[in-house]
């Protein structure tokens, strides 16, 4: 079968730190996947490397086919990264914003504002995409990221924590979002998340990371049944125990 | 009504203070730096002192007589290295100057001991001048001091013999022409707007570049800006290019901004020195159009090493504010080149500063701007082709970082260093 991304025995060390411990999971073409886990879990890294950030230790990653380390300037132009609580530059207007980032990917005018109403409507920022992006809340900053990684229908946007640090309202506007674009596009959705009753509303499958390894890997209710749970959460708890 | 003032200004001090980076580029640096500048400028007014104590006067003497040889033996008797010389034109004795390295050339007119007798003895209707003609070299502070040490002589001379029988004529010798009644002190004083307007805009263009750079990092590390570039499908070394020539952009408009300002700083007292109707342009003082271009590229490259140099440097902070400070390291390389250079020439620095100066790329846009100016334009395409060898090794170490992971995960560590030396000395002890 051919896959969006393929990881197999992934290992990153840093200095002293093994972050990743032989990493395997694929994720299928037009899902959501989800790397769920607690803070210094890994799954941060693991989207870098996916990204081309980072260079794995070991093991192999492809995206579409296409190996990260062989060929990372081919795996650039099928995906789009969004680190976690990334900022946007300050003193452009978010549409400024927008149209120098949509420039990267778009081959003409036509396309550039294309993509630019695209993110407009993702964003639902209206007017106040006019504004510079040091006036925009958190939550707004936060909108403006999601829909530029979404902007250009990407083959796979690779989100690190999409929500983190939005209120209710901020959170639930970005996963719907994200929910509602990536099915209407076809658009596969790696991400990252603590946050493990969202992810359990947004993903298609999800794999739970504790220090480098996945201890399960599934379908959210798949996993609950597994393990005879009431949400993620509790499959978290009690697989980490086991494990 | 300042309740709680001293627990905050304590929690500042912790934090300001225990930042490794804070300490050493704003507490550390300045006590090392004032005191190394300080010495070396010592050691320059020493050299300075040295090259006047060795100093080469021609004199030519026409007259002949009793006062004249006490004149030159006067000079004598001060140390001074007195050649005489037995020519018929002056262009003569000029043109023997670089054979004995002499800067000075005096002459003593037919009549002066006759001249000096009659004053003497009462009669003031004449008087006994001595030509001088100085050597103006550009290097700034030394010209001037020749002169007046000749003026301080010519004074005690005149005070043994009373009431002031010698007078002195200056003249001044700009690239083997000899411009007759003016004052190589005048020169040096118009020279002097343009050896100071030099190095000082350099020394802010560079340090407003370099800051302009590093804050720009930083601020993409922070803001996690830079991660999403490094995933757009563009090449690493074009994201390097742009930060560049953007920093460039906005330093130069700094520069000028500030150059415009100088000039009218500085002329609103050159006008006050006494120009005498000296035209630089027409004394080949000023650049050609080739100089210029040369000032140019050698600016260029500098200022590029520099941009480079502080994006590297920038990798290894991890917010704006250790950008800075980390930057702070590399000012004394500008600093100190930008302060000597503008006030004396390299030559007259002893030769391990020389060489000193010489290796620091940051001193090249000044030494070129003054070797471009004496006409020197083989020393400017020297100094282009060293600062342009380095330019290449450091736009290299930078993109080399922009190309791996490094740029994200390169840091500073302190803290590691530390518990490493730590580890170190107990194994040892």
């Amino acid at each position: 079968m051919d896959y969006a991304v393929r990881v197999e025995e992934l290992r990153k060390v840093f200095g002293d730190v093994q972050a990743l411990d032989g990493l395997s999971f694929s994720v299928d073409k037009g899902e959501i996947f989800g790397l769920i886990g607690p803070n210094g879990a890994g799954k941060t890294t693991a989207l870098r490397i996916v990204s081309t950030l980072l260079l794995p230790t070991s093991g192999k990653v492809e995206v579409f086919g296409l190996d990260v380390v062989e060929q990372p300037e081919e795996v650039r132009k099928v995906l789009t990264y969004l680190p976690e609580e990334a900022g946007a530059y300050p003193n452009l207007s978010g549409r400024e914003y927008l149209e120098f980032m949509a420039k990267f990917k778009a081959r003409d005018k036509h396309e550039l504002k294309e993509f630019v109403e695209e993110a407009a409507v993702i964003s639902g920022l209206g007017e106040r995409l006019k504004d510079k992006v040091k006036t925009y809340s958190k939550g707004m900053k936060r909108r403006l990221l999601v829909a530029r990684a979404l902007m250009t229908k990407p083959r796979l946007a690779v989100l690190d924590e999409p929500t983190s640090g939005l209120d209710v309202l901020h959170s639930y506007h970005v996963r719907e979002i994200i929910k509602r674009y990536v099915k209407k596009h076809e658009v596969t959705v790696l991400l990252s998340s603590h946050n493990m009753l969202e992810v359990e509303y947004l993903c298609d499958r999800v794999a739970l990371l504790n220090k480098g390894r996945i201890i399960a890997e599934g379908a959210p209710e798949e996993l609950k049944e597994k393990f005879e749970s009431a949400n993620l959460e509790e499959v978290f708890a009690k697989v980490v125990k086991i494990a | 009504m300042l309740k709680g003032i001293g627990n905050l200004v304590l929690k500042e001090l912790k934090e300001l203070m225990r930042d490794p980076k804070i300490l050493l580029g704003m507490v550390l640096m300045p006590l090392l730096m004032f005191p190394l500048m300080g010495t070396i400028i010592g050691a320059s007014m020493e050299a300075t002192k040295e090259k006047l104590a060795e100093m080469h006067v021609l004199v030519w003497d026409k007259d002949c007589g009793s006062y004249a040889k006490n004149f030159t033996e006067y000079l004598r008797s001060y140390g001074i290295r007195v050649h005489e010389v037995d020519v018929s034109k002056l262009s003569e004795a000029v043109a023997l100057m670089p054979d004995y390295n002499a800067t000075l050339l005096i002459e003593i007119p037919n009549g002066f001991s006759e001249n000096v007798s009659r004053v003497i003895e009462g009669n003031t209707t004449v008087s006994a001048k001595v030509e001088v003609y100085g050597v103006f070299s550009g290097s700034g502070m030394f010209e001037e001091v020749c002169v007046s040490m000749v003026d301080a002589l010519v004074e005690s001379y005149n005070r043994q013999k009373a009431p002031n029988p010698v007078g002195v004529e200056k003249n001044t010798i700009v690239k083997g022409e000899i411009l007759e009644g003016i004052d190589p002190g005048t020169v040096s004083g118009l020279m002097m707007a343009q050896s100071i307007t030099m190095p000082l805009t350099i020394m802010m263009l560079l340090t407003f570049a370099m800051q302009i750079a590093a804050t720009s990092v930083a601020m993409e590390k922070e803001e996690k800006t830079l991660e999403t570039l490094l995933t757009l499908p563009i090449g690493r070394f074009t994201i390097l290019a742009g930060k560049l020539a953007g920093s460039t952009i906005v330093a130069a408009v700094g520069a000028l901004a500030y150059l415009v300002g100088f000039q009218y700083y500085m002329s609103s007292f050159t006008g006050m020195i006494p120009a005498e109707g000296v035209d630089l342009a027409a004394l080949g003082l000023v650049p050609s159009m080739l100089g210029y271009v040369l000032i140019g590229i050698s600016l260029f490259v500098s200022l590029l090493s520099a941009l480079a140099l502080a994006i590297i440097l920038s990798a290894f902070a991890e917010n704006v504010r250790s950008a800075q400070s980390l930057i702070g390291f590399v000012y004394p390389l500008i600093f100190l080149p930008s302060f000597l250079l503008m006030y004396m020439d390299i030559s007259m620095l002893p030769l391990s500063l020389q060489i000193l100066i010489l290796a620091i790329p940051y001193s090249h846009p000044i030494l070129a701007s003054k070797a471009v100016i004496m006409g020197n334009l083989s020393t400017a395409v020297l100094s282009i082709i060293y600062v342009s060898a380095f330019t290449v090794v450091i736009l290299y170490a930078a993109a080399k970082l922009f190309a791996t992971e490094k740029i994200l995960t390169v840091k500073l560590r302190m803290k590691k260093l530390k518990i490493k030396w730590k580890r170190k000395a107990s194994t040892e002890s």
